[in-house]
């Protein structure tokens, strides 16, 4: 069963929503509660060896490893409905179960320690695939499990698997509450680095734009993570949609990943999804045609990710755009939709390199009725989103200044002896992400970094120029 | 007609042949005139009779000359000129004796002209009778024997009136009136029928056309019409069996539809032009007036009931009272009749290839397969056959190939889909280019210069790759082969893209391999913008190819299809979709798809360098800047421990590969930039042109 992909669901937000990603899954292709094929769903032209592969007695298991260093969620799952979907042999849970205590570097000791049956659990599923295409991994990066823990699998599956594809889907915190976790900006600084360096593609998740969604679009007074994690699993199962119902194009993951991704750092996406639903939720049903979608998708209102208001932030600039359109679309509307968007100047494209939105038309579950006839999925690298970076960044310079909460840090290795390096390097990196950024706003983005353009444009190599002098030391 | 196999006349027939009319006669003629003219010397001239018994003497002549026989003082004369073998060209006339009272002359001689029409009638029905002059005449003959047979009852009565004494010969002549007209018209057709010895279609031809011609006299015409009717009425048989049944039953070769025994079935699976279709049954000349407007529509007929014959499907065509195809004159029954049996046939055969043969889910399962609709199998085929594509020609193992083929299509979605079985590949000799030009009746438009069309000299399985599809009778009918080849093409041309595609995507990966190390303002930097732009290239491409020209096309074509009445209808619509979809996806514009196959093979090219490129520019940065991947604390003193005196060696190796960066980069730009004016000369004439340079050089977007 060619290119498949594992799922790494670490810690407890990381594990709700890869949940709610399974029912999901379960629920387009027909497969029951317990992995039973249901009997309407034996038509075949899915994908579902992607995600999925069959026991001796033919039920279907998720390609997907359940960790978390405390026993709540998890035991949440195995006690739910969707018990017997999984593989059990697929869930670690370290045995003490105390958790990470919200400490990023609990978490990655902790994931260090634990490594070796990690690890034999993942190669465990990547030898029982037939050709691995590569990772998926869900986490928070706030908390101390998904991030800490997070990370540490990061640097690991870099390590031992270079030539597979890592895919995050990372929630990032909502910064307009006051979070319970003061140490918040560590945790989401120190995985950043990770993030920036150890996976190929990341989906940024961020709490404020899906609170923000589901008080504003879904009239909801106080969502709940239920109802938050739900809006997360549409966009996941809607962005693997062209990997399980294969179509003209984007039928793999490095496809898919290669045309949005400019260059190997900016490789942080946003997502759109319109329209949304939740559960029990009567909606006015719109109408819903090829245009309209795209149009919506376009508003920031629709992001799944937030940005400041400001003069700075209208300078943002769509580096690439894919649209996963599902449903029953007439393909000559697609064209006209396009035409019409660039007509109406409604994207704002970069200027030094071509640029456009590419569209996939991709077939709906026959098996989920939904009230609308088109939906679609944008997923797009913005530049806007390194807005979301900075603010971490002065969230951590804030605290960091203060020197505040970072004895719960020391106690560690990394951190030993008082060694905060660690701290200063991601930071470093995050920040040269940002100039990276900022830098794809402008024009001549081609030759940032360059000591001296004109020399190099020639060609003419001396002895200076090519390093860069930014080097993170 | 010559070849055309009919019963020969018995032995005994040709020896001894009728014993009526001009045959009696020419057998024992000559015995007879010699007696005849011996017995002339006894009689008496007729004029030495009284007037009154002259005119007993004529009436009884005139009497026998009705039918045909000669009298004392009414003699007929003949002369026959044989041309060739059957051609008789004679004539008959009839002749007073001289001496006859002049009143009585005249009024005999007016009445000959009937006489005459029946010897040649009656001539014509003997001759017409006999075997190889084919049904019509037969049919005709038949009618005519009836029709004479009311005339010979007629003399029949006038003679029993002057035996009874009560016929003068004015009352003769007032009696004949009636048939006068009606055998003087049918004289004429029989002149004309045996001058060039009509059969067939013709006779009916000239039936027609006199009873057009005689619409002033109501009773010829409506005789005539009769006569047509009935003559026609064999010939409709046949059409009733071909329309009806499908079957050519027609031992004269009199039918205007013809059957070419020697084109097969099988043959349209590799027949590039249908020559089954097209020219297995054929319209001759010599088609009915009266069936000339709807030809067609009868070959067309029961050459769909032939094909459902052919796929061993009995069809029944709902016969009733009405279906026969008798009744025809101004109603135009027959042509309704003609009109639904066309009706049945299309939509039964319609019915038998999109429900049984499962037209539609065939040409899914192809647009799955060879447009890639579906295209998760390529993939992981490409994933298992690389190694055997990227052999020289002449060392690919076809059978391993079809192997890993059926390997990809098992283990994907396609597996769901039984028809996927049908699917072959196949490895072609030449190049996709230079396979278009070999092609000219798809209007290719010519190259400017034939010798650029020389083969790359290393041409590997990824050049020359195709699928084929294994299409049985009856789909052959609409996939023929040429439907198929076009198919291929356009495979050829998405598969090459989603090689290209593939390979920068591998460089898209090696160019993850380094995000570890900061590389801005790097070759490497330079580098991976050089990949996202090749990359938007190509999936630009390949989303026009897909999205704009193939999706679309085939949803048109998919709603036609649907309300679609006939088989010819099916292949016309799949036909112009997939000359449209070649068309535009300008694989009928050499010119243009060597600019495209150029900067495909540039991509390749890069695609090809990248990791010699990257690793050799790593080595330097390496040095300086030790992979993540080790912990922080190791890191921290490996980055203390940097070397700066090889730093500096790395570094000319560094400009060797910012070198070779930017003259991919110049070449690609400037390759990418030629295309502008080509698709802004072409796309007055090619509309859609538009669309591809919007993909893929942005014109008209933001800026």
């Amino acid at each position: 069963m060619p290119r498949e992909i594992i799922t790494l669901q670490v810690g407890q937000c990381g594990n709700q929503i890869g949940m709610e990603f399974w029912k999901q899954l379960c629920l387009e292709h027909g497969i029951s509660k317990d992995g039973i094929l249901e009997d309407f769903a034996t038509q075949g032209g899915d994908r579902k060896d992607v995600f999925f592969y069959q026991a001796d007695d033919q039920h279907y298991i998720p390609r997907a490893l359940l960790m978390d260093l405390e026993p709540r969620v998890i035991n949440g799952i195995q006690n739910s409905e969707y018990r017997n979907l999984y593989n059990h042999e697929n869930i670690f849970l370290s045995d003490h179960g105390g958790g990470a205590g919200n400490n990023w570097a609990s978490g990655y000791h902790q994931g260090k320690g634990v490594e070796e049956d990690i690890m034999d659990m993942i190669d465990r599923e990547a030898d029982g695939s037939d050709s691995l295409e590569g990772f998926v991994l869900c986490h928070s990066i706030a908390g101390g499990t998904g991030s800490g823990m997070g990370s540490y699998l990061l640097e690991s599956l870099n390590d031992r698997y270079s030539k597979k594809l890592v895919q995050t889907y990372s929630v990032f915190p909502n910064q307009m509450e006051t979070s319970d976790v003061v140490v918040q900006p560590y945790n989401s600084l120190l995985t950043l680095k990770r993030l920036t360096l150890n996976a190929d593609c990341v989906v940024v998740l961020d709490n404020t734009a899906l609170n923000r969604i589901a008080v504003e679009r879904l009239h909801l007074q106080n969502p709940t993570f239920m109802q938050t994690n739900s809006l997360v699993s549409t966009v996941m199962s809607a962005s693997t949609t062209t990997l399980r119902y294969p179509g003209y194009m984007n039928n793999d993951l490095v496809g898919l990943l290669a045309s949005l991704i400019p260059t190997p750092r900016c490789h942080f996406l946003m997502t759109g999804y319109t329209p949304l639903t939740v559960e029990r939720q009567a909606n006015v049903i719109r109408k819903t045609t090829v245009l309209d979608v795209m149009r919506r998708l376009l508003q920031p209102k629709n992001t799944m990710v937030s940005f400041p208001r400001s003069k700075e932030a209208s300078q943002a600039k769509y580096i690439s755009i894919l649209n996963i359109i599902q449903g029953e679309v007439d393909p000559t509307q697609v064209h006209e939709s396009l035409q019409r968007i660039r007509e109406r100047k409604l994207v704002n494209f970069i200027e030094w390199g071509p640029a456009s939105i590419q569209v996939a038309l991709s077939r709906k579950s026959p098996y989920v009725q939904t009230a609308h006839r088109v939906s679609g999925l944008m997923l797009a690298s913005h530049t806007s989103i390194r807005h979301l970076f900075s603010k971490c960044l002065s969230q951590y310079e804030k605290l960091r200044k203060k020197q505040a909460f970072l004895d719960n840090y020391r106690k560690f290795p990394m951190f030993a002896d008082n060694d905060l390096s660690e701290f200063d390097e991601s930071r470093d990196i995050i920040e040269s992400l940002v100039d990276e950024y900022k830098a794809c706003e402008s024009p001549d983005y081609i030759k940032w970094g360059m000591e001296d353009p004109n020399h190099i444009l020639t060609g003419e190599g001396s002895a200076t120029g090519t390093v860069d002098p930014r080097l993170p030391v | 007609m010559e070849t055309t196999p009919c019963p020969t006349t018995p032995r005994w027939n040709v020896d001894r042949p009728f014993l009526t009319g001009r045959f009696h006669q020419e057998t024992k003629g000559t015995s007879r005139f010699a007696d005849s003219f011996s017995n002339t010397g006894d009689e008496k001239a007729i004029g030495c009779y009284d007037v009154g018994v002259q005119e007993v003497i004529v009436m009884d002549d005139v009497l026998c000359a009705l039918v045909g026989i000669e009298g004392r003082y009414i003699s007929i004369k003949r002369r026959v000129h044989t041309q060739g073998n059957d051609n008789y060209d004679f004539s008959v006339s009839f002749q007073v004796d001289a001496s006859m009272d002049l009143a009585l002359q005249e009024m005999a001689k007016r009445i000959f002209p009937l006489c005459e029409s029946f010897v040649l009638i009656e001539q014509f029905v003997e001759s017409r009778s006999q075997f190889k002059t084919g049904l019509v005449n037969h049919a005709f003959a038949a009618t005519l024997r009836a029709f004479l047979l009311d005339y010979e009852a007629m003399v029949a009565q006038l003679e029993h009136q002057f035996r009874l004494g009560r016929l003068s010969i004015q009352g003769l002549w007032f009696y004949c009136q009636p048939m006068m007209a009606s055998m003087q018209a049918l004289s004429t057709v029989i002149r004309k029928a045996s001058a060039n010895n009509f059969a067939g279609s013709a006779v009916l031809n000239l039936l027609q056309s006199q009873a057009k011609a005689m619409a002033g006299d109501n009773t010829v015409r409506s005789l005539l019409e009769k006569m047509t009717q009935c003559a026609s009425n064999a010939y409709l048989g046949i059409l009733e069996r071909w329309v009806y049944e499908g079957v050519i039953d027609d031992p004269y070769g009199e039918f205007f539809i013809a059957e070419n025994k020697s084109l097969q079935k099988e043959s349209l699976t590799q027949d590039y032009d249908a020559k089954y279709w097209r020219q297995r049954y054929s319209l001759k000349d010599g088609i009915p007036s009266f069936l000339a407007n709807i030809a067609g529509t009868i070959l067309t007929t029961g050459k769909y009931l032939n094909v459902m014959r052919e796929c061993g499907h009995n069809v029944q065509a709902p016969t009733s009272e009405n279906s026969k195809l008798m009744s025809f004159g101004s109603n135009h029954h027959y042509l309704e009749c003609i009109k639904v049996a066309y009706d049945f046939a299309s939509g039964e055969l319609l019915n038998l290839i999109k429900e049984k043969y499962d037209l539609m889910g065939k040409l899914l399962s192809i647009k799955h397969y060879l447009l890639l609709d579906q295209g998760d199998f390529l993939v992981h085929f490409m994933d298992i056959a690389r190694e055997e594509l990227t052999k020289k020609l002449d060392e690919i193992n076809e059978e391993k190939l079809q192997s890993l083929l059926d390997l990809a299509l098992r283990s994907t979605a396609a597996a769901a889909d039984p028809c996927h079985e049908d699917l072959t590949c196949c490895v072609e000799r030449s190049s996709l280019l230079k396979r278009m030009a070999t092609l000219k009746d798809l209007e290719v438009r010519s190259f400017s210069d034939s010798n650029d069309m020389e083969e790359p000299v290393s041409i590997t399985g990824l050049e020359t790759f195709s699928l084929s599809y294994k299409v049985r009778w009856p789909l052959s009918i609409v996939i023929s082969k040429k439907a198929l080849t076009k198919y291929e093409l356009i495979f050829r041309f998405l598969f090459r893209c989603k090689h290209v595609e593939r390979q920068l995507c591998g460089a898209w990966q090696v160019h993850q391999g380094v995000r570890a190390f900061n590389i801005s303002g790097t070759a490497i930097s330079r580098s991976s913008l050089l990949c996202r732009s090749m990359l938007k290239f190509i999936s630009s491409l390949l989303h026009y190819l897909t999205f704009e020209v193939l999706e679309p096309n085939w949803h048109a074509m998919h709603n036609r299809l649907q309300t679609a009445k006939s088989i010819d209808e099916v292949i016309q619509h799949h036909d112009f979709f997939l000359d449209k979809c070649l068309r535009e996806c300008l694989l009928l514009l050499p010119e243009l798809l060597k600019k495209v196959e150029k900067l495909k093979s540039l991509c390749l090219q890069y695609a090809a360098a990248t990791q010699w490129l990257i690793s050799s520019s790593i080595d330097i940065t390496k040095l300086e800047e030790p992979s993540d991947s080790s912990s922080a604390s190791q890191k921290l003193k490996q980055l203390r421990l940097k070397n700066p005196s090889r730093v500096q060696k790395a570094i000319t190796r560094d400009a060797a590969v910012t070198d070779s960066i930017l003259k991919f980069e110049r070449e690609f730009n400037a390759e990418l930039q030629s295309l502008g004016p080509i698709l802004s000369t072409s796309s007055q004439a090619e509309p859609y042109l538009t669309h591809l340079a919007q993909w893929i050089l942005g014109i008209g977007s933001d800026k």
